[in-house]
């Protein structure tokens, strides 16, 4: 099935016959059922909101420059923060990992054909689409200016101007049943369509991280999906759920958002932790260090998650043994996630590590998701966490996991798969470049916001008092924020020059292990002609580096998997 | 650990910023400020181990020319694996038993605590004292080592109030009280911000909170509590754009540029030609003739700040909340004549003349009166 021995020839031939050249015209790409070219379409889709997202961000960092704001009135400010929160949660880091990648790596890890429903498939695809219009629309009707909590009462009556609730909320609903689908896609698939010889425990770590996303997508997102469904009737029609003047109670509402919300951090960053295992263990050619730990330590964080929501609500009246009981659960969040980190770095130990993109974004994650999961502590715990609740501390700690972690995870395995999805390499040095501008960027822009936060630097601020301090940090993180963009267009930059003229991707660059290693880069319509062998696939030993190929291939005195069984 | 806190709370009523903390001036805030750097050392601990042996692995283990193949390497150590997992447990532990004694200290007021009344609306602070019979907008006076209670609710939207130099926060929810309480040790001025996004002005939404010494705090609420209502009828539009009108700042400008809510300038002149405009297109002078309902123009000013729902003027939201009950007879009659003297408050800018035809600064009309009073 892969081309191990394509002689007199440097680097391999092109791929006849792949998932791109199938079929050809738009309809093909529009109403295809391949889960590769779905995962492609999301992948343009997430990135082509992470655009507009991040313009916003850079609007927010400029008008912060001085203290009576540069750019922006107050009303455009809030309206884009919102907007720039809304985007980068609901249509560019749910999505990103679990169905963009995901959807693409998923089916040929397991060393399947496709997803278990392939037509419910395209249909997340589209309620995506539909709820990403949906959001366009809210900004053409009034606009949306409730922050992208959509906090009660506010959101029942910000004014008449401010139409695009309603649109906003419709579309984070329908966003909703994207991600639910996608899940149930997903825990499906799992489940039933393993081929032989593919265990629960022989599965690569993003599979297991993957799953415990699904199963966080499929229990909490009708949570939210109910309480935006209520907020828009409260609104239409005037029902007392949420708004005391009618009755309600704005903190029921804060219980409901943070019961989803809170897990769904975790469907951010769960599935970020997964690319970085295979990553770092693929990269550092050395087998995963506690492959169980972090598989259960993926599950148990699932677990948790639901069970901490409280924590986001330590200043907002709850009761004080509420907050109690809350603190002390969260602090068992933190230590499967510490857990992770120290495997991972038991795993580089005497490895033989390659300093290619893939894995300067691995070790760029280790090194972020350590600051932004300590900081955690500062927030879980109760006496400093009333300091520093809604302050920039609190946004510096959630860019630090959300952008930092999640969202770096997510660019190192696009660069980790892109020769896999496009069947071309990038350029290493120009990767290596803008990895060192978006690791310098990033921590220069959130770094500086965690002293902002904790001299008392309330959040969601368009101005601030000019005497008290906060220019300077802001000054720092809008440079920050200007070398990240930089960074980021370096990136697109090269891989759209590697898609017109790179060089030819062979089957293994990397020299992984996983299914997805065996099949031709890029891979088959139907990825395997026939169920492939299933061997242990963090045991790199059975791997060379071959000068033709300039990709890994089996070695020769190894016997294949199959042949007979050498895990 | 926590008797060391509590040395430290003893030991030092006041400090200047530091790095990470800024000017701590509360009973509690060395408390905080004690376990803020507890949870520091442990985070540098780990941080330093962490990115150490992070740099370490992947230079001294890095791929070097014509390493073409791998070893196997472990799999698992269960010993090494159970005595991580193990350790950061117990210190998470510790972390949260400290910030929950620290938490319940922040959250119980002391039984003999002075009691102020905060109501929070879009976009601005009141704070009255029920002791004093004063009711304080955007500033908010208190007395040094005394633990005071601030019970507090809301007009409209949810709201925070935080004050950094305290280390205190809480949210104001609208339909129900919140309180929070703290005791300053030093006097002087300290910043108080809304913490809870409440929509369009919530980063103007600030407050100052002035502590001083007892003595003087309450010869300075004693001047408060009568500066309304022994202010001659000559002195009271300077009384109402210094005292009054900040509460009004954050929508309403004296230079004519449109905010949230119409500009004052011009505003009587409108008021009582008629040609204010509402959002149903009918127009003041409608409701202006014989007998109806504003035939008295500043009935329509008196309407406007305890019922502004009932007409919203053409091009604007209506966000404004009542001040119904707020505002004594006396104040609203200052508002009216503040509107009726404007050009002689502001200049053509919309900035506030220091001087107007009274004399004095913004203390002034309060003090002149204090002394032809007695």
């Amino acid at each position: 099935m892969s081309t191990t021995d394509t002689p007199n020839m440097t680097g391999p031939a092109p791929v006849p016959d792949n998932y791109l050249t199938y079929s050809r015209g738009i309809w093909s790409w529009l109403f295809t059922l391949d889960h590769k070219r779905i995962g492609l379409m999301y992948l343009m889709s997430v990135l082509g909101s992470f655009f507009i997202g991040g313009i916003m961000a850079l609007l927010v960092r400029t008008q912060l420059l001085v203290p009576e704001g540069l750019i922006m009135d107050q009303d455009q400010y809030n309206q884009v923060f919102t907007l720039h929160g809304a985007i980068m949660v609901f249509l560019v880091i749910i999505p990103s990992v679990p169905a963009a990648l995901g959807n693409f790596v998923l089916p040929i890890m397991l060393g399947a054909k496709d997803v278990a429903f392939p037509r419910l498939n395209l249909f997340s695809y589209w309620l995506w689409m539909t709820g990403a219009l949906m959001f366009v629309l809210a900004l053409f009707t009034g606009g949306l200016d409730t922050g992208w909590t959509f906090y009660t009462p506010y959101s029942i009556d910000t004014g008449s101007a401010m139409g695009g609730v309603i649109p906003a909320l419709t579309g984070a609903f329908v966003l909703g049943f994207s991600s639910i689908f996608t899940g149930m896609n997903f825990i499906v698939t799992i489940h039933r369509l393993r081929p032989p010889g593919m265990t629960w425990f022989r599965m690569p770590l993003f599979l297991w991280a993957i799953y415990g996303t699904a199963i966080i997508q499929v229990l909490a997102t009708p949570v939210l999906g109910i309480t935006l469904a209520l907020l828009v009737v409260e609104r239409a029609f005037g029902i007392g759920i949420f708004n005391p003047a009618l009755g309600g109670d704005p903190v029921l509402y804060q219980h409901f958002f943070w019961f989803y919300s809170h897990p769904a951090v975790y469907i951010m960053i769960l599935p970020g932790m997964g690319i970085i295992s295979d990553l770092i263990a693929v990269h550092s050619h050395r087998h995963i260090f506690g492959y169980s730990f972090i598989a259960w330590s993926s599950i148990s964080i699932a677990i948790f998650s639901f069970l901490v929501w409280g924590h986001h609500m330590f200043t907002s009246g709850q009761s004080e043994l509420v907050s109690v009981v809350f603190s002390l659960i969260t602090f068992s969040v933190a230590i499967p996630s510490a857990v992770k980190v120290f495997n991972w770095l038991a795993t580089m130990y005497k490895g033989t590590i390659s300093w290619n993109t893939p894995m300067l974004y691995g070790m760029g994650f280790i090194f972020i998701f350590t600051i932004g999961g300590l900081t955690g502590l500062h927030l879980g715990t109760l006496g400093t966490d009333i300091h520093l609740h809604d302050t920039y501390f609190v946004v510096a700690h959630f860019h630090y996991v959300m952008m930092g972690s999640a969202l770096i995870a997510f660019i190192g395995g696009i660069h980790h798969w892109w020769p896999k999805m496009t069947g071309r390499m990038y350029n290493e040095n120009w990767g290596r470049i803008a990895f060192s501008l978006v690791f310098i960027g990033f921590n220069l822009t959130f770094f500086s916001q965690f002293m902002l936060g904790s001299q008392g630097m309330p959040r969601r601020y368009g101005t601030y008092p000019a005497d008290a301090g906060f220019q300077f940090y802001h000054v720092l993180s809008t440079a920050g924020s200007y070398i990240l963009a930089i960074g980021f267009f370096i990136t697109a930059g090269y891989l759209i020059q590697s898609l017109l003229g790179g060089r030819r991707a062979p089957s293994n660059p990397w020299g992984g292990r996983s299914l997805e290693w065996q099949c031709t880069s890029p891979p088959p319509h139907d990825n395997f002609s026939e169920a492939p062998a299933v061997g242990d696939c963090y045991d790199f030993s059975v791997l060379r580096w071959d000068e033709n190929e300039q990709g890994y291939v089996w070695r020769d005195d190894v016997a294949h998997p199959g042949s007979e069984d050498v895990s | 650990m926590m008797s060391l806190l509590m040395t430290l709370a003893a030991a030092a009523p006041y400090k200047e910023a530091t790095f990470w903390m800024p000017e701590s001036a509360s009973t509690v805030a060395p408390q905080v400020d004690g376990l803020f750097d507890f949870i520091n050392i442990i985070c540098y601990i780990f941080f330093v181990l962490v990115v150490a042996a992070l740099i370490y692995f992947a230079v001294k283990y890095r791929q070097r020319a014509g390493q073409n193949t791998f070893e196997g390497g472990p799999t698992h150590n269960l010993a090494l694996e159970i005595t991580w997992t193990a350790i950061p447990s117990v210190i998470v532990i510790v972390m949260f038993v400290l910030g929950m004694q620290t938490f319940l200290d922040l959250r119980t007021a002391p039984s003999n605590s002075y009691d102020v009344s905060v109501t929070a609306q879009k976009w601005s602070w009141t704070f009255q004292h029920p002791a004093y019979a004063v009711t304080e907008a955007a500033e908010l006076t208190v007395p040094v080592n005394r633990p005071v209670r601030l019970l507090m609710s809301s007009q409209d939207v949810l709201h925070s109030l935080f004050i950094p130099a305290f280390r205190v926060k809480q949210d104001i929810v609208p339909g129900r009280y919140t309180s929070l309480w703290f005791e300053a040790t030093k006097p002087g001025t300290y910043q108080l911000y809304c913490t809870e996004y409440c929509g369009k002005d919530h980063s103007k939404m600030l407050a100052t909170v002035h502590v001083l010494e007892w003595d003087e705090f309450q010869t300075r609420l004693g001047k408060l509590a009568r500066e309304y209502e022994d202010i001659p009828e000559s002195q009271l539009p300077a009384y109402a754009i210094n005292r009054l009108y900040n509460r009004c700042a954050s929508c309403h400008s004296l230079d004519g540029t449109t905010g949230t809510g119409p500009s004052f300038k011009g505003m009587w002149d409108r008021t009582q030609q008629g040609t204010t405009v509402f959002t149903d297109g009918s127009t003041l002078k409608q409701l202006q003739a014989s007998g109806a309902e504003y035939e008295i123009p500043e009935n329509y000013i008196r309407a406007s700040l305890v019922q502004p729902q009932r007409h919203v003027v053409q091009g604007f939201t209506g966000a404004m909340p009542s001040f119904q009950g707020q505002l004594k007879e006396r104040q609203i009659d200052a508002i009216v004549l503040m509107m009726k003297h404007l050009d002689t408050l502001v200049d053509a800018d919309g900035n506030i003349i220091e001087n107007p035809d009274l004399g004095g600064d913004e203390e002034a009309p309060v003090e002149q009166q204090e002394g032809s009073t007695k």
